[in-house]
Order: C-alpha cells, then structure tokens, then sequence
C-alpha cells in the first residue's frame, strides 16, 4: 500500500507482480501424467462408449435415457462430445503427448515408450468410432487451431505425412527397449513399471490393429501379424493382459460400476435377453459369471423394447463383479489374451497366417473362461459336452462365425472391440432391434463427429452414422 | 430524515467557500418553511447578475452585502422551489420557502460519492430514496428497486430465502466478465459476489453479498448509469454501479433520534401450474410404478380401483390432488430494527441494529440477517474532517436441492397424480428413502436430509479524514475495507438421489477487499473573467481483492445423520483455491460550469492491472459530457416551459482480466460427469496415486484490457412549472477487446484459448416520465414512469467462430452462448425442424417431428422492453404506493414445465385425453412440396412431441405484468403524539407480487436457476416465485 503512495515506480511493478497462480502448476513430471493419462483411456474405453458398443450389439439394453435411445439406432452429433473431447483429445491424447514432451527432455524413454503406445491405442478407438480424425496435426494447442482431418487409411497405414499407427506403437516398443533415465512405478497402474509386460501390450496392439485392417488391407495385415508372431514377444497369457484397474472408494471406481450400481442413472441399462438367450443356448458356463441374478432368475428385457419394465430395479440383471469388481474396480480391459488367440484364430483361418486356427479359437475360449472364473476342470467339462461349440468343424464361413461370436462373448464388458469386430465382420449374426428408428432403420456403423467440431473446424463436415468407416467394407 | 438534510453539510462548506465581495447595501433575515418554522440552515442566498452570495446560519439566518446596481435575491436550496425577491429598500427580508416536488432537479451522489446538482451532469444518474425501499415486505434491496429505475433489468432467482438477484445495467458488456454494477456503500467498494460453490445444476442459490445490507439503513441509493458516470472507479465500474448511502445523524441539531421499525410478512409459494385431476400414475394407458407421468388410466377404470405400488403395497389408485400444497409452507418474514441517530453542528453519531428471519416456503429452509452498523462524524477544532463507520454482518441461509432429477426441486414437477404424496412413508427407521422411483427420493426426503448451508460473517468500514488546506483546496484520504467469509455445507445423507452413499461438502470462502483512495479537490469561481466555476479533481486509487476457498468434500459416508466430514472414508475432491490482484489507479475530473447554463465535464483514468502482462498493464481511458440549459440562458422560463435540459456525453472506461489468465496451466486429473465420476488422486489397490492433466485451456502472454465506448445523448424537459417531468436518453455502448476463452477444436487438445477479441453493441433508450398529477393539501398524486429498452448484439466473436458458450455450468445441448447476431446470453440448443417456409417438418413414419436440429439459437432472454410506474398517492396521513411492472418479450428455458407437460400432469393434458391429437406442421412429399401433417398420434405422444429437456420444446414466453408492490402507511397526526414520547409514528400493509399476468407460462416466469450472474434465463428446476404480504410499524422517539 505504502509503495501506491509515494507513487514509486520500481517498487509499483513489484507491487502489481503478483499474477502466478498459486493454485496450479505451469509444469509436471511424468509421473503425474502418466495415471491421468492411462485414467483417461480406460474412461474413453468404459465408460459411453462402452455403454453404446453394448447396446449396439445386443449385449445390454437400454431402458431409459440415452441407453435405451442407442438401443433404437438413434445416434448423432450430440453424443460422445464428453468422450472425444475430455476423455480423448482433451484428456488422455493431450496427456500422453505432454508425458512424451517431458520424458524426451529428460531421457525417460520408459514414459515416452508407454505415452507412444497409449497414444496409438486411444487413437484407435477415436478412428474407429469416427473414420477420419485429426490425428498427425492434433494436439498442437495453439499452433493448429484447425487441425485437419487425416483419412483412417492414412492412420493405420501410413503415408507420406502421416505416421502409422503402427509404426508408432514400434516407436514406443523400441523407447521401452532402450535404457530410460526414469522409470515409472505404481504411476504405471497398467503394468506397475514393467517394461517387458509394455512390450508385449505393443506387440498384442499391433496384432489387434492389423486385425482391424484385416479385410481391407489383408496384406498389409498379414504381414504385420507375421512380423508379430516372429517376434513371439505378446500377451499369451491372463497375468499379461493390458488392463486398467480403478479403485473401490468414491471418486476412484470404474465409470462401467458408478453407472450401473451407483448413480441416479443406474436404472438405464439392464442386461439384454438376446445375450443372456446366446449364452444360455451354448449351455456357456459364463453366464452366471457375467450376468447377475438378484433374484435367482435372470431378469432382462429385449433390446428396444418399450413396455413396462420389470420391478423392482433391484431384480434387474446388470455386469457382474467380472466387469465392475467387487467394489468398482473394473479392471477395464485394453487388451487381452483371450482378444489375442482370437485374433490369431481369424488371422490363421482367413490371411494363413502362421498358427492353428482351432487351436488358438479353443485357447481363446480357455483362456476367457479362465478369466471369468472357471477352473480348468470346469473349462475341460464344458469342452467335453460342448464339443461342437468349441470346434471349427464346419465351412470357412462357418469357422469365422464361430470364432467371432465366441470372442464377441469373451470381450463381454468391451462394447468398443464388440462394436468394432461386428462391424468388420456381421459376426455374430444380430437380430434387428424391436421400434429400431435410427436414419433408416439400420445399426449405426460409425459415431457422428460432435457438434462442437462440427461448429468449431471447417474442416469437419456431418458424416450421419449410416457411413462405413474404411475399414469396414461390407 | 430526508435526502437534503443529508446534503446540508456539505452544501455549506462548499458555499461559504465562496467568499465575500465589496459591498454597497446589507440586507438580513431568515429562511424558513412550513416544515421548519425554526430556520433552515444551509439556504443559498445570492444576489442575482453577481457571483455575490452567501448561506443561511444553523437558525436559517443570514445577512448579505449587496452590490450597487443589483436589486434581486435568489434564495435556493435543494429540494426547495428557488424563490427570486427584489430587494428595493428592505433591510430584513424574510422567506418561506416551499417544498420542491421536483425529484429529476434533486443533487444526486456520483463517483467517489461526490454531490452534485442533478442540472450540471451530462450523463444519467437515478436516485431512489430510502423510504420506497424500507419496509417493502422484502429483504433483498435489489428486489426493492425493480421498475423504479430506468435503464435496468433486474430479476431474482427465486422465492427461496436469500436467493440471489441479478441486476445489469444498460445491459450487458463484457463477454466473460463480471456484468453486475459496481457496489459502493457509503463509499465502500463492496463485494456483490455470488460464488456459485455447488454445481448449479445441482445444487441450492446462494445470496448476492448485497444481501447482507439491511434496507432500514438505507438514505438514498443512486444508479450510475453508463461509462461516464462511472469512469472515476474505473475498470470496476464499467458495468455501472450502485451507490448506497446509510442513514447518519446528519441533520438533527443537537437532538437524538431513535426510530424503531417492525415488520412482519408472510410469503405465499406460486405453483409452477394447475394441473389436471383424470389421469394417474403410468404411461400409455397403463399403470406403472415407477413412471414420473401421469400418462396412467383413468380415475375410475375398471380394473384399476388399486395398484401395486413400486414397493410392492397395495395401494388405491385415485386423485391425491395437492401435493403442491402439501410440500409448500407459508414462509414468513420478521424484520425488525432500531436506530439511534445524534447530530449537531460539527459531529453526528449512528448507532443502527437490524435483524431480518425469515422461513421459506421450502421445508427447511431460511435464512436470518443480523446487522449492527456505528458510524460518526466530526469537524476537529483544528478544522480536520475526520470520518467513518462500521458495520457487522451475520447472515445465515440454509436452502434445499434444486436442479434436475435427484433434488427436492426436479423431484416436486415429477409427481404422479395418483401418488399419495403425503400420506406415503417416505423414509424407514435408518433414514434410507423410500420412493415410487428410487433412486431418487420423495421430496420431503430431500428437504430433511440434503441441506444447504450458509454462514456469512462480514465486516465493512471506512476511515476518512479530510483537510481544507485553503478555502478552495481539500485533501482527503479514504481507506475502506470489506471482508467476509462463508462457511458453506452442503450436506446429502446416505440416501440421496445424488450421491447415494452420502456426501458433506465444506466450503470457507474468504473475500477481502481494500481501497485507499487520494482525493485532492480545487474549487475556483470566476476563472477566467466572470461566469466560469472550476473544479478540478485529481485522485489516486489502490486497491487489493482477495479470494480464498477452502473446499473439503467428504465421501462415502457411514453413519446416517452425523453430518460431519468426519464421517466420510474419501476426501478427493478437496482443493484450496486463491487468488489476489491489485490495481493502481489515477484520476482526474475537471468541472467547468459557465453561468450555471452550461457545464462541461473533463475525466481520465489511468489504471495499471496485476492481472495484465507485466510489461503492459496500464490502460488510459477518458471521458467527456456536457450539459447545456437553454432555458436559463435565453431566460425561456414560462407558466408552461420550466426547463430543458441537453446532455450528452463521451466515454471509455477499460477492464482488466481476472487474475491467472496469462499460463496454460495443469490441473488435478479428474475425469467424468454426473453419470460416472473419479477424481484424482486416484486410490486404487491401496495406494493413492496422484495425477495431473493439462488444463483445457491456452492461456496468452498478449492479453490487453476490455473496453467500453459510450456515446449518449438526451434531454430532460420540466413543464407546469415542474410537474411533468420528462428525461430521456438515448445511449449506443460498444465492447470491445473482450477478453474471452475462445472455444478451439478440441482436436487440439485444448477446448478453448484465451483471447482479446469480440465486439458487442448495446443500444438503448432510458427514461423516465413524472408527473404531479394531483398536488392539494390533502391529496396528492404523483406517477413515475420508467422505461428501459435494450438491443444488445454481439456483432462479433473471433473469426471462424460464430457462437461460444458462456462460462458456468450448463447442461450439455442446453447452452446459454454468445452467438453473432444475437443478443447475448442466447441459449443454442436443438431446434424444430422446420423446411424454408417455416413450417415445421414431421417424420411421417411416427407423426412426431423430424428429428431436431443441433446447434441452433432457440431462446433470448432479454427482454423487448421493461417499464414500471410508481405511484404514490398521499391523502392526509395516508400515503399509498403502487408499483406496476411489465417486461414485454424475452424467453425462459423450463425444465419444470416440461415436466409437467410431457409427463402428462398440467391441467390441459387432462382435456380431451382419449382424443387423437396431430402435431402443428408438414410433410415432405420427396418432390420439394410439403402436405400438412395429418398424422394422428396420441395425447401422450402429442405432448411428448412438443418437446422433451433439450429441445425448443422447453421455451417459454417469459412477458410478465404485474402489479409489483403495494404499500399503505398512515403516519399519526402530530395532535396525537403530543403528549407522547413519540416523534412520528406509522404503521402500513405492504404486498409485492400480488397480481401477475403471465401469458406465456403457467407460473411466475421470473426465475433464473444460476440467480445472478451471466446466465440468465434457466429455470432448471428451481423454487418458484413467492407472493409477499404483510404489516409494518415504525416510531421515532
């Protein structure tokens, strides 16, 4: 006050020097980026997205609200702006990228590794929600205001000016195989620091990504599955599986639990028949696992069904402790082996890929059942009973309906990779919906970008959810 | 106590100061008045053609030397008539002068709370006496002012006790910036502050710090209207301000007052609608238990004498017609005072306590007021000046949930007709709800068990002394300070709809604010040559703001009832939030008055900003206005013509950002919305693992001030000697440079960058008609009018951008923006599809409307234009106000009405049920011709159709007439009090919002969820408005 006063100039500007927030940092360490990042993926992979993938595919039903509007076919540019924006662009992606920027000044190249792979993977789940995305000029903060839209094409395969995915997750293994100055710990909620687990999750990646490819660039498919299965450094077992664990106290538990269980939203969703009806049909030992039965009866309805609902919402049938946990936990599944020997099952049946197809389908069943609970005495009575349900003893069209619906089962909890794997493939084969409004009556194949990029970059257009995305060609 | 006793004193230190001049004939006497028999201190008395003159003594006495060839006296004071007498040979004149009913003539407090004759300004000042505000049946001093002044919109949030109320005047002007006028009380730079702490999409509306002062203690407030008016506060004032001046001792010569004031009101709630009484619970015609339509069958279908109810009871099924009535309580309102007031010559005392207690209408709701406010003044025989005063504050508010879905708000428009609302148990013996629709919760769960608490303690003063160094040159310094905290908690049991596992929230919010200001004023009379009067302001301001929030939010509670934090397992929303800025300012203000007909106003301020980059953080703005009264220099003043008036004036004021803007800045990580949620640091497996994330937005390095530029003219014209009064004004008010978080594409990685950019124009007429319609002895009438007309558009954004959305929490598709060719605060939301014509396009497959359009303005809530007109009719001791109000267009957003209507339980959806309905629109026929819609559907689908939350649906015409405020008081005859202690004693019945006319909507549209601030126009489940009414008493001993 005194130095107002006497009016005196050097001592006014010390005066007036008071504009640093003391409420929040200009700079972290990796070590802080990395679990918000990894939060963030896992939130973009559990939370709407999911709910949508599950409805669209018959494996949840909507009852109010947005559920039960996903499970009449109707989508658009109002959905998922929180899951593009805050939990991928603003959240995840913009995380990552910050954790590669600091971990490359001081030679942390176990986080730049992990940021690179993470990186690729949520860019997998934008593209292939949305089709073209910005991805080579995004996240540049103000330097590109409007950055462009790269084609899905050039993201998985690359081209001159943008890098593949692909190639991205190689730069990432190849960080993780070099020696870092730091190295993360229990910040690494994925894999607890280690850097040999991180290396067969990029390498399970490339095998997911290639099989997401794998009808329109079959080639380009095959060889990277082959370059994999060279290597033989990916996922093979459950104790390998990119997962992401949440907590079980308020503010730390999985999005799938706080919806189902917790909020005043939880009445939304409910189990769908035709999933239950699918399990029951293979006698799956799976179902009691997955499904719950508060009342000893499943209690579901159909998907797009409009009548009264059954009471009292306690009796409903919802995830089971298999996807939320116990108390919340999730995990949120990235990755798994289970996902891994399917893939290696379609690869072998439809690219030749090295491998047997049927003996990486029956491990896939395996190592699912495993995961949901089963001991291998159950998992070798089911197969012993089962015997037709867990061979490909029928056409090439026979086999690979029977591989995808099997791993549409074992990705029960994922609606992403049921999303995506229904769309590449029209497996497993899915009723229409009862009162199905949609555009036209038909299943949205892609997610419509948000209205706020819509309005916000002109290089966006409206793209309505009846247009493939490139990879699904039929 | 009336306003020109306050202005006394400072009319005689300022008039002595003239001087005494050479001097040929000495004339004496004394000025009196049918009111003050005794004398009136203080009358100008000055001898026309001269610049000679003098003031009359404390006895109304005065003596005056006039100049040879000079023959006229003029004898004026404010709120008298001037009276001109010829002198002749008359040694002794003495004068009655009578009372001037002129209310637009009265002097009036600009900036730095300097007086003024209301003739020499360019700009537009409103001053609105104390007595229209006391005992009005309503706390809020905002609420009071509604439809008494020109040129602003004034809305409250509610009728929840304490809620806030938003005022803005001559509109809106900065994009992101705060737009609610400056607060000054007694020269005390105030927070009026609203700090919406909880989501206001949940939550509960805290008071406007303008709250916490006690109408009993008001003089006079006047509205600075415009930059011009304002410019000496600088970047504060740029929206305006609002300047209150308490009562004093100022005036009572050697005499102590004690008034003593009472009043007592209740409050009636009006119900969101009327609704229909056939139809219960369930959709398409069938019972369901957990619907929130009454959509059900018919009371009376066979079959459905009784339903099993959602827990599993049988139960009748039949009417349960007034759950409105049954939640709703009469709140009532006890207000009472006393004020103990001291005066003489050279010092004056106040002593004033007030307590306001008031029950809502809301269970469990209130909110209680305690003031206590001592202030003085004194000459020292040194000639020092020296002043102040102090007032302690303690305000208490508790208020439920409102806001969609799981509060006792979003739940009461949600009531089946044929739920048993009050007869139903609706909590076990451990406290957990019991509902038709768990898991939200019955109404009364929410009240008695979701609370909101606020406890403000506040403390303001000022310090002033002064030094008349000559008899033209003053120096004053004034220190002020206002600080309170608000210890907040929100409170949600185990149980609730929102957090089902419980959730205490603590907020303490601290806020200070300290002013030192260098006030160094020059008179001069005859400048140069005869007929010109300086004066010439210089000032210097320094000024510190603190904010301080301590937040610690408690999860996942154990014990039901034990409302501490203590009881929680998880605290991962807690945060200290700070933040300080300091400002310096210089000013100055040059008066120039040339033969009282022509007065010419020269200011500029130069402030320096903490919250500017450091290396350009001053910003100069200036003004000019003048004011010009033909009538005086061509001497036009007849039995018709009293005066006109032409003013006008030029002005810029500047504004710096809010502090922190300058990095981009990380952040706790926190992912999620009120479907899923978690918050960082993340507790999983044991461990609590921190983690941080960029925030969403850029800051900038080159962020400049915001400015206003002000072009005004107007007239003010007095006929009949004044008793029409006319003032009009015509304003064009431009923003510029905005300082705004430009919305980017997210794909950036980044949801907004901040900028200077934008432009916003706003246009407005303000004015204000009076007339004395009846003026006998024992009746009279006079009639305000105030018109307020804005036309505010945001002409432009930043490029590319066409629409941003405002600061504050809104629902997602739902969003109050600015938007290029709109007014602001428009909300952007899906639209109706319509085809070129207009016509409303429906899909013919389902006879309901195609689907809407995303992204399109749908709603303004401004308003075409607002006016009130005041009366007050006097006969003998009755004195009776009227207040009628209108605003005419303007649009509200309604969560509630929606409800209501597409859940099928507002009388009209009640008519004609069974009835086939079709949706107003047409059909594309494929070939670019449409046919009208001839689709039946039925009364469910129809109403469903018009429109659900997040649609064009939910707009509503918010034009509302009312007769605001109705007051009758009796003052007791002097012959009765004779022989009483008393001095004056009345008693009086006063009413607000008796009568409304709403044709629009079916309840009282003057209600805004997010009360005052920039959101305006959403009523997200809100309290409704109240009807007041009531009895006051006041006595003075």
């Amino acid at each position: 006050m005194i130095c107002g006063a006497l009016l005196a100039g050097t001592a006014c500007t010390d005066f007036l020097d008071i504009n640093e927030s003391p409420n929040l940092p200009t700079s972290v360490t990796p070590d802080v980026l990395l679990p918000a990042g990894l939060a963030g993926t896992a939130f973009a992979n559990n939370n709407e997205l999911n709910r949508f993938g599950s409805i669209i595919t018959s494996v949840t039903a909507g009852a109010a609200n947005s559920p039960a509007t996903y499970d009449i076919y109707t989508i658009d540019g109002a959905n998922f702006n929180n899951q593009w924006r805050f939990e991928m662009y603003n959240g995840s992606l913009i995380t990552y990228r910050n954790m590669i920027e600091v971990g490359e000044e001081l030679g942390a190249t176990s986080y730049t590794g992990i940021g690179k792979i993470m990186t690729a993977y949520t860019f997998s789940i934008a593209t292939d929600f949305w089709g073209d995305i910005p991805y080579s000029e995004a996240l540049l903060g103000d330097q590109n205001t409007s950055p462009r839209l790269d084609t899905q094409e050039s993201i998985y395969l690359g081209s001159e000016e943008v890098q593949s995915l692909f190639d991205l997750v190689r730069e990432g293994i190849a960080d993780l195989q070099s020696s870092s100055t730091v190295n993360p710990g229990q910040d690494d909620i994925v894999y607890g620091g280690n850097s040999e687990n991180w290396i067969k999750a990029g390498n399970a990646l490339i095998l997911k990504l290639a099989n997401t490819i794998s009808r329109v660039a079959p080639d380009r498919a095959r060889q990277e599955i082959e370059s994999v299965l060279q290597g033989g450094n990916f996922i093979q077992n459950n104790d390998e599986n990119m997962v992401f664990t949440f907590g079980s106290s308020v503010g730390s538990r999985a999005p799938v639990y706080e919806y189902t269980y917790v909020t005043a939203f939880s009445n939304d969703m409910m189990i769908s028949t035709r999933f239950k009806d699918l399990l029951e049909s293979k006698n799956d030992p799976r179902l009691p696992l997955f499904v719950t039965r508060p009342t000893g009866e499943y209690v579901t309805i159909d998907n797009g069904f409009r009548g009264a609902l059954p009471t009292p919402t306690s009796s409903w049938s919802r995830f089971s402790s298999y996807v939320v946990g116990d108390g919340g936990e999730g995990p949120v599944r990235f990755i798994t082996n289970a996902q891994v020997q399917f893939i290696l099952a379609e690869s072998a049946l439809l690219l030749g890929t090295p491998g047997d197809a049927e003996e990486h389908f029956q491990n896939g069943i395996r190592s699912s059942m495993a995961l949901a609970g089963l001991s291998t005495g159950e998992i070798d009575d089911y197969f012993e009973n089962n015997s037709d349900e867990v061979s490909l003893n029928g056409s090439e069209d026979e086999n690979w309906e029977k591989i995808m619906t099997q791993k549409y089962i074992a990705s029960y909890g994922n609606g992403v990779e049921q999303w995506n794997d229904y769309r590449r493939t029209g497996y497993p084969v899915l009723e229409e919906h009862q009162n199905a409004v949609g555009i036209d009556g038909t299943r949205p194949v892609r997610a419509q970008y948000i209205n706020e990029e819509v309005a916000r970059n002109s290089n966006f257009e409206v793209i309505l959810p009846t247009v493939p995305v490139w990879w699904d060609i039929d | 106590m009336n306003m020109r006793k306050v202005l006394l004193g400072f009319c005689f230190v300022f008039i002595t100061s003239m001087g005494v001049w050479a001097q040929s004939q000495t004339v004496s006497g004394r000025v009196t008045s049918a009111d003050e028999p005794e004398g009136i201190p203080g009358v100008s008395v000055s001898v026309k053609g001269t610049t000679v003159g003098t003031v009359t003594d404390l006895d109304g006495s005065y003596t005056v030397s006039i100049p040879e060839n000079a023959s006229v006296l003029v004898f004026s004071f404010v709120g008298f008539r001037t009276q001109e007498v010829p002198v002749g040979n008359r040694t002794e004149i003495n004068v009655v002068l009578e009372a001037d009913v002129r209310v637009l003539s009265e002097v009036v407090v600009t900036a730095q709370n300097i007086e003024r004759n209301e003739k020499s300004l360019g700009y537009n000042v409103q001053s609105v006496r104390g007595d229209v505000i006391s005992q009005r049946s309503e706390p809020n001093i905002l609420n009071t002012l509604q439809g008494r002044v020109a040129g602003v919109n004034i809305g409250s949030a509610s009728g929840s006790p304490g809620a806030s109320t938003n005022i803005n005047i001559r509109g809106i002007t900065s994009f992101t910036g705060s737009n609610q006028p400056l607060l000054v009380v007694d020269g005390i730079i105030m927070s009026n502050d609203t700090d919406n702490t909880q989501n206001t999409l949940f939550g509960s509306q805290p008071s406007n710090r303008l709250g916490d002062i006690a109408p009993e203690m008001i003089e006079s407030i006047n509205i600075l209207k415009g930059p011009a008016a304002s410019v000496l506060y600088g970047s504060r004032a740029s929206s305006g301000a609002i300047i209150i001046t308490t009562k004093s001792g100022k005036g009572l010569q050697d005499k102590t007052e004690v008034t003593v004031t009472s009043s007592f009101n209740v409050q009636d709630p009006i119900h969101y609608a009327s609704l229909q009484n056939d139809y219960g619970q369930g959709t398409t015609n069938n019972y369901v238990s957990t619907s929130t339509a009454s959509w059900g069958p018919r009371f009376g279908t066979p079959g459905f004498e009784t339903v099993v109810n959602t827990q599993g009871e049988e139960v009748p099924y039949r009417l349960y017609p007034n759950h409105f009535d049954l939640f709703f309580n009469q709140g009532r309102i006890w207000q009472n005072g006393v004020t103990l007031a001291s005066g003489s010559e050279n010092d004056n005392y106040i002593l004033g306590i007030n307590t306001t207690n008031q029950e809502g209408i809301v269970p469990n709701t209130g909110f209680d007021r305690y003031n206590v406010q001592l202030g003085g003044n004194k000459k020292l025989n040194n000639g020092v000046q020296i002043g102040g005063n102090i007032t302690y504050v303690k305000t208490k508010q508790r208020n439920g949930t409102a806001g969609n879905g799981g509060s006792a708000m979003g739940q009461i428009t949600r009531i089946p007709r044929s739920y048993d609302f009050g007869g139903t148990q609706w909590q076990d013996e451990l406290g957990a709800p019991i509902y038709y629709n768990p898991p939200s919760t019955h109404p009364f769960w929410s009240t008695e068990n979701e609370m909101f608490d606020s406890n403000v303690d506040r403390v303001f003063g000022n310090f002033t002394v002064g030094y008349d160094i000559a008899d033209w040159l003053n120096v004053t310094y004034r220190v002020t300070a206002d600080t309170y905290t608000d210890r907040r908690k929100q409170t949600l049991r185990i149980g609730a709809a929102r957090n089902p596992q419980g959730q205490i929230r603590e907020d303490m919010l601290f806020r200070s604010e300290i002013n030192g200001d260098l006030l160094i004023t020059m008179n001069k009379s005859d400048l140069f040559g005869t007929g010109i009067n300086g004066n010439l302001l210089l000032g210097q301001n320094i000024n510190q703001r603190d904010f301080q929030q301590i937040s610690v939010t408690g999860d996942q509670l154990t014990i039901f009832g034990f409302d501490n934090v203590s009881n929680a397992a998880v605290f991962t929303n807690s945060f200290e939030s700070r933040n300080r800025r300091r400002l310096i300012g210089h000013y100055a203000q040059l008066n120039l008055d040339y033969n009282d007909y022509l007065f010419l106003e020269l200011s500029g301020r130069v402030d320096q900003s903490s919250t500017l980059p450091s290396d350009n953080n001053a910003y100069f703005y200036p003004s000019a206005a003048v004011s010009f009264v033909p009538t005086d220099l061509f001497d036009l003043q007849s039995s018709v013509l009293s005066q006109i008036k032409l003013k006008g004036n030029v002005a810029r004021v500047g504004r710096d950002a809010t502090p922190y803007l300058l990095a981009t800045l990380f952040g706790q990580a926190s992912y999620g919305n009120n479907l899923a949620q978690i918050n960082f640091p993340l507790s999983v497996g044991g461990a609590n693992i921190p983690g941080f994330f960029p925030q969403s937005r850029i800051g900038s390095m080159n962020l400049a001030p915001e400015f206003v530029d002000n072009y005004e003219v107007g007239m003010v014209l007095g006929l009949f000697d004044y008793r029409l009064e006319l003032d009009f004004t015509l304003y064009n008010m431009v923003s510029t440079s905005q300082i705004f978080d430009v919305a980017i594409s997210p794909a950036t990685g980044f949801n907004t960058r901040t900028t200077n950019i934008g432009r916003m124009i706003n246009k407005g007429i303000e004015s204000t008609l009076r007339a004395l319609i009846v003026d006998g002895n024992d009746f009279s009438w006079d009639a305000t009018l105030n018109f307020t007309l804005i036309r505010n558009e945001v002409v432009e954004i930043a490029p590319d951008v066409d629409n941003s959305t405002i600061e504050g929490n809104s629902f997602l598709g739902i969003a109050p923006s600015i938007a290029v060719g709109h007014p602001y605060g428009v909300i952007i939301s899906t639209a109706f599809p319509r085809n070129d014509n207009g016509d409303l396009l429906i899909n013919p497959a389902t006879g309901g409307f195609a689907p809407g359009v995303p992204g399109q303005v749908i709603a303004n809530q401004q308003p075409d234009f607002v006016v009130g007109l005041a009366n007050t009719l006097r006969y003998k001791n009755f004195t009776l106000d009227v207040l009628l109000d209108a605003q005419v267009g303007g649009e509200l957003y309604s969560f509630g009405q929606v409800d209501l209507r597409s859940g099928g339980h507002i009388d009209y959806t009640g008519v004609d049920r069974d009835m086939p309905r079709i949706l107003p629109g047409v059909i594309a026929n494929g070939d670019g011709t449409y046919r009208p819609n001839n689709i039946q559907v039925p009364a469910q689908t129809y109403f469903a159709g018009l429109g659900g939350l997040a649609s064009e649906g939910a707009v509503f015409d918010a034009s509302v007439y009312r007769v605001r405020e109705l007051a009758l008081n009796y003052s007791l005859p002097a012959n009765l009090l004779g022989n009483t202690p008393f001095g004056s004693a009345s008693i009086g019945v006063s009413a607000r919002n008796l009568f409304f006319f709403a044709p629009g909507f079916p309840a009282d549209p003057e209600v805004n969820t997010q009360g005052a601030g920039n959101i305006q126009g959403m009523d997200l489940s809100g309290p409704p408005q109240v009807r007041n009414y009531g009895v006051n008493l006041r006595f003075t001993l």
